[in-house]
């Protein structure tokens, strides 16, 4: 039965991206554009050429963490809708740090980054504060800080670090960024995005602390009753979630973004959300999730040029991705299509057994 | 200053207004919504559109609730027939609806064209001739149509959900939708209608601010109210009058950041403008542990469970 659980589980959001296909394609051709040509330039310009794909993999690379601290988060029950504040607030400590103390290079990286984490972490930590000891309501929180966050940086980009006339900041020294990954436009960025993926999949999967985060987030009473720790794990869930979003600020100004400047980072945070809920909370499948949402925004570019399909063709994609993925999860939960599942899957058996 | 603050707290409250009582009818049938900003991005775009068509902001409003009746049905179907998890589902409309906002102004507008602007809706005391520097004139008269609707919205639902018997079977959805079934109320029902309400409700915000706040569309013009209106629910107590007052807390914080903006006093301007985030924080977190809102919010409701 267990093994049915998974299939469907993969199908569904199989089926909900090929639904969102086709209803794109459907939409390209309302637009006047071929769909087979446009479909063929898009995936070109995302994986065509090797050069193509380092820029996906280069955008990926944010989202990737943004969509691991959401998946961190969700386990332990922790709605922290606030990863794209806490993305820039990383990225902001990383760019006062490697543009004002003076210290360039490696040290300058290891302190970036650390930094970077911290500051994430802290501003998660506000939220679950609030959550664990107000009793209140961490979506609302976390997104306010969202605002906070952006308009912080905007102080940063038009008062206080600005470079000259044009609202940014200044670009972080070149011994201070984070190398390239042979002639890829991806950078060191990428593979710290994955060995963290890795980690956060050992820990939920492969600790007994883990263990105990996972019962946490499936049912807060019973963990409660077992005798574990439900409010450090919180507040624990929080700090992580909040440092793996800030790390990814902070490694992806050091890797691509170089400068604050307005709209950094806009929707990241609820991108992370829908990657991490559409690869249903499992790490590893969020990195998947991430290069395919990478992908389809470097490869609409490539379609605009060719076929005048707008690029935004491809959000509509990726937002219909998520709302069907999330019906269909909930609806083979419903006990009448239980019912027919677990019909098929007996029969398969009894097949099997015949045979 | 004072009277300016004031007639600017009444034009930034509006919105809440309407956003908050849509999250609250939706609640009260036992549905969380946190896709309203979606609703409204949506509601926004569609207000505009047809405002700048038709040549008149009424009936952009009226689109503009009709588009967020259609996509909140997306969330009905999704939480009521399906069970979906509520909160999962607002995030999915959260970034569906802002995605489809912006597709089709891109699509209407071509890719780099220039700001288009529209005309605003006129108050009545436009529409009337009154022309006065008077403040309570201006307060009472120069306001337009939509912000009277937004306070007789008010008085219609504290009236509906605690002076009549249909609101008070509405309100026993929300709080235990097994007990409600078995009095013959239709809970599925309700809750549709719910999902009508909130979505209409939330889309009027939603055009309110392309048809009588400013004249042009911009992606992410919403800018968190969805989310203010949420906690200006639970501020304001799941009550009517408690939501109006929390509504007009924080359209007087953001008054007050737009006054002080103009000011300046040398402090970068985005301080200001994180009064309203920064204040909807403080608000919840001296709130405190207390809940009263209704009981059976966030659960799906299977008839079959019976």
């Amino acid at each position: 039965m267990k093994h049915t659980n998974r299939i469907v589980n993969l199908l569904v959001p199989i089926v909900s991206v090929l639904l969102s296909f086709v209803i794109g394609c459907i939409i390209m051709a309302a637009l006047g554009a071929n769909p087979a040509t446009a479909l063929q330039s898009l995936w070109i310009g995302a994986f065509g050429t090797m050069r193509n794909v380092g820029t996906t993999l280069s955008r990926a690379t944010p989202l990737i963490f943004t969509a691991l601290c959401a998946c961190f988060a969700y386990r332990c029950g922790v709605f922290n809708l606030g990863g794209e504040g806490q993305f820039l607030m990383g990225a902001i400590v990383s760019c006062v740090i490697s543009t004002q103390l003076g210290i360039t290079g490696l040290p300058a990286i290891i302190l970036c980054l650390i930094a970077g984490a911290l500051a994430g972490g802290v501003w998660a930590l506000i939220a679950g504060v609030l959550r664990v000891f107000r009793g209140q309501n961490e979506m609302i929180i976390s997104i306010m800080l969202n605002y906070v966050a952006t308009l912080f940086m905007g102080v940063i980009y038009t008062s206080w670090l600005r470079d000259g006339s044009v609202p940014q900041t200044v670009a972080v020294p070149d011994e201070t960024q984070l190398s390239r990954l042979g002639d890829l436009r991806a950078t060191t960025a990428f593979i710290l995005a994955l060995v963290v993926g890795l980690l956060v999949y050992y820990f939920l999967f492969h600790t007994s602390k883990g263990f105990q985060l996972r019962a946490v987030g499936l049912n807060m009473t019973a963990a409660q009753f077992n005798g574990f720790a439900v409010k450090k794990f919180i507040l624990m869930s929080f700090i992580v979630s909040g440092a793996i979003a800030g790390l990814g600020g902070s490694a992806d100004l050091l890797g691509t973004q170089f400068r604050l400047i307005n709209g950094y980072g806009s929707g990241y945070g609820f991108d992370g959300v829908a990657m991490a809920l559409i690869a249903q909370l499992h790490p590893i499948a969020a990195i998947v999730v991430a290069i395919f949402f990478a992908a389809l925004r470097v490869g609409s570019t490539t379609m605009q040029a060719a076929t005048g399909v707008p690029t935004s063709v491809s959000d509509i994609i990726q937002a219909l991705v998520i709302v069907f993925t999330v019906a269909g999860l909930a609806m083979v939960k419903l006990p009448q299509f239980r019912a027919v599942i677990d019909r098929m899957a007996t029969k398969s058996v009894q097949k099997k057994e015949a045979v | 200053m004072i009277s300016e603050v004031l007639l600017s707290t009444v034009r930034m409250a509006t919105p809440l207004i309407f956003l908050a009582l849509a999250e609250l009818y939706s609640q009260r049938a036992g549905l969380v919504h946190i896709g309203l900003e979606g609703l409204a991005a949506i509601g926004s775009l569609v207000g505009f559109l047809v405002s700048l068509i038709t040549g008149s902001p009424m009936l952009g409003v009226v689109a503009g609730a009709a588009a967020g009746i259609l996509t909140n049905m997306i969330f009905a179907y999704a939480t009521i027939t399906l069970c979906a998890e509520q909160i999962v589902y607002g995030m999915a409309i959260n970034i569906f609806a802002p995605a489809l906002a912006a597709f089709i102004y891109r699509v209407y507008f071509g890719a780099g064209s220039e700001l288009v602007q529209v005309g605003l809706m006129s108050t009545l005391s436009q529409s009337l001739g009154i022309q006065s520097n008077n403040f309570i004139v201006q307060l009472f008269l120069d306001q337009t149509p939509m912000v009277y609707l937004a306070y007789i919205l008010v008085i219609v639902t504290v009236i509906y959900f605690n002076r009549t018997k249909s609101g008070l079977n509405y309100k026993a959805v929300g709080e235990y939708p097994k007990a409600a079934a078995t009095l013959g109320i239709n809970v599925i029902g309700v809750k549709y209608v719910a999902s009508i309400l909130c979505g209409a409700l939330a889309g009027m915000g939603g055009a309110y601010l392309t048809t009588c706040y400013a004249n042009t569309y911009v992606d992410g013009n919403v800018a968190g109210r969805g989310f203010i209106a949420l906690a200006a629910v639970i501020f304001g107590r799941w009550t009517g009058g408690g939501v109006l007052l929390a509504c007009l807390f924080f359209g007087f914080c953001d008054a007050l950041q737009i006054r002080l903006q103009v000011g300046s006093f040398g402090i970068p301007y985005q301080f200001f403008q994180m009064i309203p985030y920064v204040a909807t924080i403080l608000v919840l977190a001296l709130l405190g542990m207390k809940k009263s809102g209704p009981k059976g919010v966030g659960k799906a409701y299977l008839p079959e469970e019976r």
